[in-house]
């Protein structure tokens, strides 16, 4: 019963970082729910005790990733193999056709992946350096460079507003 | 003149610093006002970020994902599938790291042991040794171990952690690879891997063993052409 009844209390920060990380609310939402169904497949792999919050961040994370990774690949089909794992600022991003969305929303987007996610795990969810670097499975050291990065990025993109 | 960079002001604005850091941090923050300002801009940012993704935690979650998490209650049964390392896995990595080397033979029998003992050293062998080798991170296609990070440990030499049905971090030494730690994995043959929860201990590993930063898909290519030299 408390695996249910644990993830419907996370759920709203569940979707909020799959919101964080997507181009839009809708984008979001599918994303969080296809993380949900990955969670309840694999439920026994969850161990109790260890954060359940940091498990399916983890999960939404990689499917997050898989799916940038897909649509690197369809729009750059003559890439050599190695160039998909540069997952970077994703080339094909129609950032004007989102009009309605805000000036965080469009900085977040302009962000590589890698510093989106560590900004999202970190400022958004709230989550320990700690955490956040075993959510991504990244050392320490790479999840504050990114961190330096992603927030110089982002004061440079948002300009005053920051 | 100050010692205190963008990392350290950023750190204090996450909470991340140890008391005495945190202090000296205040100080210099507190004589020149042009790091003052830096550490205000850092602070705004951290809020307005925040801040903008707050509403989201109130909306009411939308129906279909409540549903799916309720109508998992009544459909699973109470008992759960027995828990192959839920016996174990509590006992601390150590012990487990142990356990699973005495056992590994058994846990991996079909395919041929991964990881074998060699004058009380676990070394990997067969499968794993052959992806520790040549496989690039970058380019797994659906091989049923997948490498994670590649690093430089402290002192010299090649590591890499990996998962599959053994998850853990080998490092380079003579012409094989020493395991240095083996917890279960998240399986195998998955073209999606699966988040596990030996994740977490696997990176506490690279943290205490790591010089610098893991090296890229370049770096690792280099360093497999040099026969992890």
């Amino acid at each position: 019963m408390s695996f249910e009844h644990d993830l419907l209390a996370i759920l709203p920060r569940l979707r909020r970082f799959a919101a964080s990380l997507s181009r839009d609310r809708a984008d979001g939402d599918d994303l969080c729910q296809a993380a949900l169904e990955r969670a309840l497949k694999a439920r026994d792999q969850w161990q109790p005790g260890t954060r359940l919050d940091s498990w399916i961040y983890r999960i939404m994370r990689n499917l997050w990733i898989d799916e940038a990774r897909a649509r690197q690949r369809a729009a750059k089909t003559f890439a050599p193999a190695e160039a998909g794992e540069h997952v970077g600022h994703a080339g094909d991003r129609d950032i004007e056709a989102h009009v309605h969305l805000t000036d965080v929303d469009r900085a977040m987007q302009a962000l590589p992946d890698e510093q989106r996610e560590a900004i999202a795990l970190v400022l958004v969810e709230g989550l320990s350096y700690k955490e956040a670097a075993a959510v991504l499975g990244v050392p320490m050291g790479t999840l504050t460079s990114r961190l330096v990065r992603g927030r110089g990025a982002l004061i440079e993109l948002m300009g005053e507003a920051a | 003149m100050t010692d205190i960079d963008e990392a350290m002001l950023i750190a204090l604005v996450d909470g991340e610093l140890d008391e005495v850091t945190r202090r000296r941090v205040d100080r210099a923050v507190a004589d020149d006002p042009a790091l003052a300002e830096r550490l205000a801009m850092h602070r705004r940012l951290r809020e307005r970020l925040a801040g903008h993704y707050v509403p989201i935690a109130q909306e009411p979650v939308p129906g279909a994902m409540r549903v799916l998490v309720e109508e998992s209650v009544r459909v699973v049964p109470l008992a759960r599938p027995a828990q192959r390392w839920r016996g174990w896995v509590t006992g601390g990595a150590i012990a487990a790291s142990l356990v699973l080397g005495l056992s590994l033979g058994r846990l991996t029998g079909g395919e041929g042991s991964q990881i074998g003992l060699h004058d009380g050293v676990m070394v990997a062998q067969g499968a794993l040794a052959q992806a520790l080798d040549t496989q690039l991170a970058s380019a797994q296609g659906d091989s049923a171990i997948r490498i994670g990070l590649t690093f430089q440990r402290k002192g010299g030499g090649w590591c890499r952690s990996f998962d599959g049905s053994v998850a853990g971090v080998a490092c380079r030494e003579g012409d094989g690879w020493q395991v240095q730690q083996a917890l279960p994995g998240a399986g195998q043959g998955r073209a999606y891997r699966q988040a596990s929860s030996s994740d977490a201990r696997v990176m506490a590993t690279v943290d205490a063993l790591i010089e610098g930063e893991p090296v890229d898909a370049a770096g690792e290519a280099v360093a497999r052409e040099k026969g992890w030299r």
